[in-house]
């Protein structure tokens, strides 16, 4: 049995509607991140699970107890906010202790609770300052510290980096992975960064306009993309555009190439059908046999330190192709080139 | 999240007192105003048909007029030079400002006796200048204006600077690099845009004048009555409460007109920002 | 100083101080007039001493009706929170049909002249037997004052963040606890802001009271209206001051106030 349960879960307001029929089950001591672009129905569907909205439609299950009509302070569930939200006129280690507090808990296990949480995030002495008195990560800490010191059964985070610079997010993410192996805790995870959501989760659940999309490994919905939209919000993409020919496994494209796949393609009621390839799936030079081959005049080079990614085109359709620095790699602009790839590097997604 | 106290229960002491102590007598005055001394429309009848009425709607509207456009025009260049200059000096007008809704009008009225008085320093100014006798200013329409403007003054450059400010100073700059002059600049980004601050500056200006009583009262000329000195002459010389209650419905109905023109243009809710 | 062309011009920078200078001298002259030795208002004095500040402090033509504006400014703010408090919560944080015509008409009395309100209460008082009543004159004022508070406080409400109530609930604050050791302890600041502003509304309030606060419970400004009309009383000067320096400390708790409020942002 799954420790979280969402059944065709559905938010309307007014007109909007900002999530429709969620499906989701979450492993106790997963790390699922909700992924998408922004207003893609991410923070409501944590809403609802936190008992800050109700759903319109759907239920709730968690631990094991339907949860839709709880208020919030009866779930038992930790948050981490955006912006934190720790209370300004109170302590780090009173801010740590509300939880408990409000539960009244014995002062003792309060205590020993609040210093388990400031050692966990590695804040040990800031216990008597005021929130304001600290950095922007430490507050992001305390606030997980917060969201953790109550041993809660979930814990919900939104967008907690997003107002970290670059340095200071990648260390967190660390910091993240680690409290999350060290406690065990099943955690939902809201982000609209997908090397984030990548890095740091078990499974990723892909959402786009209220929808979810898809879900599963980081892998997986890197290599396997079940839709279109998933295969572009996620890594760098080429996708290519044909029609089926006779064998379910080729695509012609408009302009009369053939490619081969490994995989049954997706074939619409017109016949139309598209292909995804990955970038770094991409080869230069001649191709050996059985490979698809295009080719591709290339508009720009862009020096990416360890690689180049060559941007070019084929019959209208951009290329994106990520190739190690070469002498004719990097003089290639503006000239034709041929670019190959092995059919099982090419993964066949619903038309468009 | 469900909200614990239902919304009409919050809002219920207020409504009911605002019914009872604010709807109620204004109610009274209304019904004051059709019956005293009888029933009947007669005390509307007069105001609109004396002349002496006529003219001192005339005047309270001119002199309202007047002390809107003299805030406006002292108001519009420091409400600009604080938004623009920012810093230290800007928080200093600012606070000359907000003190200004700390100190009493009356204080402000009681010191501009003072400044206009037969023994005050205007006085010696002008002796000192050789103008005798030197202009009586003190009980004239003159000393009223300035009075008033000098307390309404604040509120016209607050509601301005609020909007001037929030002008990005990089439109600006866009507007120099692509060729405007200071003065060009100034016409075609700063003004337009600080439009709606001016409309509403100035209705709240032009109401709260309309409805002044103490200053005028008390620098004015007696001659030369504005409405409400003259809806409080009617109650307190002439114990004529119908005509008082008229006048004031008048008056009420007066800023109604405004008050939903404001509404309109620039929405009332807004003021509580 | 770097002048770029958003910086404002030498011309307006002039017209803004002189524009300054208007606004802050007749406040600046009356401190010197309160020490004036001269028996009515002349400017510049031509002595200085504390004559006027004895007189003041010693009279209880003056005392009583200054008592009477502290109680009634007291007791009028202390109405007007508790009634407009509820008020301020449900236009700013709740949704309702007729908000936005609700919240026009919580502001109007602020909007409507004094002098009409004045002479309905005069008569309707009259009837009831308000005039001369502290009850009267306290009812008055909380009248006026509901949408000063409701203005002083919706900034506040309005800019606390939902996510620190949101916060408590999902640490398991019940809504009563939530309030109790999250909104109020936030919002206490802007309680007294709004408090105070109530208070000085009331305690410079001069045209209703003209009116209906008659000989027994005269406030001040009452007082300082029949000074200023009839007596040319130089004791006015006094109060001015001491209203002055009142005003400039109030105002420095205020601002002291409001930068306490300021929430941390990360
Ligand atoms: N309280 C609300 N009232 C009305 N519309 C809302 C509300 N909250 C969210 N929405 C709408 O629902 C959609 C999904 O929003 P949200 O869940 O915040 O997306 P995300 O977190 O993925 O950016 C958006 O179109 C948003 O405008
Ligand atoms: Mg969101």
């Amino acid at each position: 049995m799954s420790h979280l349960h969402l059944r065709q879960v559905s938010k309307r307001f007014g007109a909007v509607q900002a999530v429709i029929d969620a499906t989701l089950q979450v492993q106790a001591g997963e790390f699922v991140s909700l992924l998408g672009p922004s207003g893609s129905g991410k923070t409501t569907t944590l809403m609802m699970i936190a008992g800050f909205e109700e759903p319109t439609a759907g239920s709730i299950e968690l631990a094991g107890r339907q949860v839709e009509h709880v208020p919030p302070n009866q779930r038992d569930i930790g948050m981490v906010f955006q912006n934190y939200a720790l209370f300004p006129h109170l302590s780090i280690a009173a801010n740590i202790a509300f939880p408990l507090k409000v539960r009244g808990r014995p002062r003792a296990e309060t205590e020993a609770a609040v210093r388990g949480a400031l050692a966990l995030v590695g804040l040990e002495e800031m216990a008597t300052r005021l929130p304001r008195q600290l950095s922007g990560g430490q507050q992001q800490r305390v606030a997980l510290a917060r969201a953790l010191g109550y041993q809660p059964t979930l814990l919900l985070l939104d967008e907690p980096l997003s107002a970290l610079d670059k340095n200071l997010r990648e260390q967190m993410q660390i910091e993240l992975r680690r409290i999350h192996r060290q406690v065990g805790i099943t955690t939902l995870y809201v982000t609209h960064d997908q090397a984030e959501a990548m890095t740091l989760s078990d499974r990723i659940v892909v959402f786009n306009r209220g929808r979810i999309e898809q879900v599963g490994a980081p892998l997986e919905v890197y290599a396997r993309p079940a839709t279109r939209f998933a295969a572009g919000f996620i890594g760098d993409s080429t996708i290519l555009d044909g029609t089926a020919s006779t064998a379910p496994t080729e695509l012609r494209l408009p302009d009369g190439t053939t490619l081969h796949t490994a995989q049954p393609l997706h074939t619409n009621a017109t016949g139309a059908a598209s292909l995804l390839i990955r970038p770094e799936d991409f080869h230069l030079g001649e191709p050996p046999a059985g490979a698809n081959a295009l080719p591709v005049q290339v508009l720009s080079v862009l020096n990416l330190g360890p690689h180049l990614l060559l941007i070019g085109q084929h019959a209208g359709r951009e290329i994106r192709i990520r190739t190690p620095v070469s002498p004719a790699a990097l003089a290639s602009e503006g000239s034709t080139i041929t670019a190959w790839w092995l059919p099982a590097k090419s993964w066949p997604i619903p038309p468009a | 999240m469900k909200p614990g106290i239902p919304t009409w229960l919050l809002l219920l002491p207020a409504v009911a007192y605002l019914v009872l102590v604010f709807g109620a007598p204004l109610g009274n005055t209304f019904w004051m105003s059709i019956t005293e001394p009888s029933l009947g429309l007669q005390n509307f009848e007069t105001i609109l048909t004396d002349p002496l009425y006529a003219r001192v709607y005339l005047r309270t509207v001119l002199v309202a007029a007047s002390v809107t456009l003299l805030c406006l025009g002292f108001g519009y260049p420091l409400a600009h030079y604080m938004a623009r200059r920012g810093g230290l000096a800007a928080a200093l007008l600012l606070g000359i400002c907000g003190l200004c809704f700390w100190i009493s009008y009356l204080v402000r009225t009681y010191a501009w006796t003072v400044i206009l008085g037969n023994r005050g320093p205007v006085t010696a100014v002008a002796r000192w200048l050789g103008i005798e006798p030197p202009p009586v200013l003190l009980f004239t329409t003159t000393a009223s204006l300035i009075a008033m403007t000098h307390i309404l003054l604040p509120y016209m450059v607050l509601t301005l600077y609020v909007v001037l400010a929030r002008i990005d100073p990089n439109l600006i700059r866009a507007a120099h690099s692509l060729g405007a002059s200071r003065w060009q600049s100034f016409t075609a980004v700063v003004l337009p845009l600080s439009l709606p601050a001016v409309v509403s500056g100035c209705l709240l200006v032009f109401i709260f004048c309309v409805g002044f009583y103490v200053t005028p009262t008390l620098l004015g000329s007696p001659r030369d009555m504005m409405i409400s000195s003259l809806i409080a002459n009617e109650i307190e010389a002439l114990l004529d409460f119908g005509s008082a209650s008229a006048l004031a419905m008048m008056l009420l109905a007066a800023i109604l007109v405004l008050l939903t023109i404001y509404d309109r243009l620039v929405g009332i809710d807004r003021i509580m920002r | 100083m770097a002048r770029g062309p958003e910086a404002p011009s030498l011309a307006n920078a002039v017209l803004a101080w002189c524009v300054a200078g208007f606004i802050l001298a007749p406040l600046i002259i009356i401190v010197p007039m309160s020490f004036s030795a001269a028996s009515s208002f002349e400017f510049p004095p031509l002595r200085y001493w504390l004559g006027h500040y004895r007189t003041y402090f010693s009279s209880a033509d003056w005392l009583q009706p200054t008592l009477n504006s502290f109680l009634v400014g007291i007791a009028s703010s202390a109405l007007t929170l508790l009634v407009a408090t509820p008020a301020a919560f449900a236009v700013n944080r709740r949704e309702f049909a007729g908000r936005r015509a609700l919240q026009i008409l919580l502001l109007t009395p602020m909007l409507v002249p004094s002098i009409i309100m004045a002479i309905s209460y005069y008569s309707v008082f009259g009837s009831l037997g308000l005039n001369q009543t502290y009850t009267g004159i306290i009812l008055a004022h909380s009248c006026v004052s509901i949408p000063v508070v409701l203005i002083a406080m919706s900034a506040s409400l309005r800019n606390l963040d939902r996510n620190l109530e949101r916060a408590a609930a999902i640490c398991g604050a019940t809504p009563t606890q939530s309030f109790r050791l999250v909104t109020l302890p936030l919002l206490r600041p802007a309680f007294i802001l709004a408090g105070f502003f109530a208070f000085i509304h009331s305690f410079d309030e001069a045209t209703i009271s003209l009116f209906i606060s008659g000989r027994e419970v005269s406030t001040l400004p009452k007082r300082m209206f029949a000074s200023i009309h009839l007596e040319a009383d130089p004791v006015v000067a006094v109060v001015s001051a001491l209203m002055i320096f009142i005003a400039v400390f109030a105002m420095a708790i205020a601002t002291l106030l409001r930068q306490r409020r300021q929430p941390a942002r990360a």
